[in-house]
């Protein structure tokens, strides 16, 4: 009773405190949001793809960083394996294109459009590619540099028309774009070059007996069963920069440590004489404590209300604003972050605490 | 009121108390013994910085005394835990000071309750209880508004209320009247008298105010730390 009055005394402070605790935990929310969403675009091409085994250039394991150089040579030794039902060759490279007043990277695939395996893991305009001249576009990228199905993408000394929008090919830095793998070798100017084959095992085959089968009919290929391949290309987007979103997500932790630890300060400075009759008329040890942690709890909650409330239609003027930005919130996440806070607002009473205890009762009678 | 039942509430036995300032030594009371029984009003009198409001902050037992004995309800001051000291101060003491030291922050009826809340009474009793005490005193009819509607009179009322509503038995005034004009000041001291008699409850009271004094069981002078 007593701290939800002496904080609604100072209503504009109270409100000015909740605002301010709610930014903290929306950047934290965000950043979280934009570590899991980021996480998992980065694998989805990976995830969604129907390969029951990779196969790269030896010390190659991952698609997101690394560079895989195979031949056509390959691809018939591997076709040759028992167990192997089909392989889809990929070739993967990075190009810069021509967009409206600007240039732009992206890491083109190419792959057999017949086949379909390899390409782009959900259409969401368009449709798929029909012909070497044209391109299917991470949806994304297109929403970025304002491109549409129909539009013409010129790159290198071609000119691709934009046949259809994909998702689930958002690396961040980097949209993943699709082509004929003839049109890939075309562009690259090397007709034998691959960067690697997803293969298909038979029915009834284990993956993982057939992927040690074609490891032993070539020792400079590296060949993963698919768990194992998802698995290196989730570390590796997790061990990027993804990291230094947590490291800017705790210094947003700590500056919600000291803001709230300042703010309780002052309360605890203010109620000084309150505090000092309190214990004159002999308050219990615990109640002054008591006081200081459910101000921090009140201040810690509203702020959190504020944050829920503003955080979604936030994200989505993000979204709309930069729209590459791959972000995901969860109830996961946002149990994370007020976890989190019921630890910040309890860190931040240590030094209101330790304030409170220099006041004394004999303050009243001077 | 002669303090008949000769119960003691508090008692110095050749009590000094030496600050230190600035390297300086400096006797705020110097081998005072003095006591103060069930069913009395004492008055200390004395000037601005004589060792009055200290005696009552020794009795409160608020702090440690430099040398000899308090005895709090029978028992020595040292032998108290702080722990013990909160809840007699709670449960069995009751204060005014000339400030008032009401919670702003807080209505009158919950200045009162709140208090009760540290003596360990239900909340449901203590609204019942704090509203009986506000009517004593005659400010049952201003128990929702907060102190700072309150005139200086109606808020030493309420202050009274507050030392007697969670039944203390000794009550220490450190300059009740100090703020008051003299008819309310005197209304105060009226009140506290007729509540020795009636709740048999024991009052000390530190004043510079002569005109208290013939409200007082016993009147003892104190100057420079020595009571007379």
């Amino acid at each position: 009773m007593y701290a939800l009055k002496t904080l609604a005394k100072q209503y504009v402070r109270f409100i000015i405190t909740a605002i301010g605790i709610a930014l903290c935990l929306m950047l934290m929310l965000f950043l979280l949001a934009i570590y899991y969403g980021v996480s998992d675009a980065s694998v989805r091409y990976v995830r969604e793809s129907d390969a029951d085994i990779w196969v790269l250039q030896r010390h190659a394991a991952n698609l997101l960083r690394g560079t895989s150089l195979l031949s056509v040579h390959h691809g018939e030794m591997i076709k040759q394996v028992k167990g192997v039902k089909s392989i889809a060759p990929l070739l993967f490279f990075t190009a810069t294109v021509n967009v409206p007043d600007n240039t732009a990277s992206m890491h083109l695939v190419g792959y057999d459009p017949a086949t379909g395996k390899g390409g782009p893991p959900k259409m969401v305009a368009g449709d798929t590619l029909r012909n070497d001249d044209q391109i299917i576009l991470d949806y994304t990228f297109a929403a970025k540099y304002r491109l549409k199905v129909g539009d013409k993408l010129p790159i290198r000394d071609d000119t691709l028309t934009v046949a259809g929008l994909c998702e689930g090919t958002n690396l961040f830095v980097i949209q993943f774009a699709f082509i004929t793998l003839r049109k890939a070798r075309e562009l690259l100017g090397f007709q034998s070059i691959l960067s690697c084959f997803q293969v298909m095992v038979e029915s009834g085959s284990d993956p993982i007996a057939v992927a040690a089968n074609i490891r032993a009919v070539s020792s400079d290929i590296a060949v993963y069963d698919r768990v194992t391949f998802l698995n290196n290309n989730i570390h590796e987007a997790e061990s990027g920069v993804m990291p230094l979103l947590y490291v800017v997500a705790l210094i947003g932790a700590v500056v919600l440590t000291a803001l709230l630890s300042l703010i309780l300060s002052v309360y605890v400075l203010e109620q000084q004489k309150d505090y000092a009759i309190m214990k004159a008329l002999g308050s219990p040890a615990g109640f002054i404590p008591g006081i200081v942690i459910q101000q921090a709890l009140m201040l810690a909650a509203s702020g959190l209300i504020i944050a829920l409330l503003l955080f979604n239609p936030m994200l989505d003027a993000v979204k709309r604003f930069s729209p590459t930005i791959s972000a995901e919130s969860s109830a996961n996440q946002i149990l994370i972050v007020a976890g989190g806070l019921f630890i910040i607002s309890l860190l931040s009473t240590i030094l209101p605490l330790l304030r409170q205890r220099r006041i004394y009762p004999l303050d009243v009678f001077r | 009121m002669n303090g008949s039942n000769n119960i003691i509430a508090a008692e110095l036995v050749k009590v000094s108390k030496i600050f230190s300032r600035s390297g300086n030594e400096v006797t705020a009371l110097n081998n005072v013994t003095f006591r103060t029984a069930m069913g009395e009003m004492v008055l200390l009198l004395g000037p601005s910085g004589s060792g009055k409001t200290t005696l009552l902050t020794l009795l409160a037992g608020l702090q440690q005394p430099t040398r000899g004995d308090v005895f709090i309800f029978g028992r020595k001051v040292q032998d108290y835990r702080i722990v013990e000291l909160q809840k007699i101060r709670a449960r069995q003491m009751g204060f005014i000071f000339q400030t008032f030291c009401l919670l702003d922050s807080l209505r009158v009826i919950d200045n009162v309750t709140l208090v009760m809340k540290f003596a360990g009474i239900s909340s449901k009793a203590a609204r019942v209880h704090a509203t009986e005490c506000l009517e004593r005193f005659g400010v049952g009819h201003l128990r929702n508004e907060f102190p700072g509607k309150l005139s200086q009179g109606e808020k030493q009322r309420v202050a009274v209320a507050r030392a007697i509503a969670a039944g203390a038995k000794l009550i220490l005034a450190d300059e009740p009247t100090g703020s008051l004009p003299t008819e309310q000041g005197m209304t105060i001291i009226e009140f506290l008298h007729k509540s020795v008699a009636t709740d048999n409850i024991s009052v000390a009271i530190a004043s510079h105010d002569e005109r208290i004094s013939k409200y007082a069981d016993r009147v003892l002078h104190i100057r420079d730390g020595i009571l007379t």
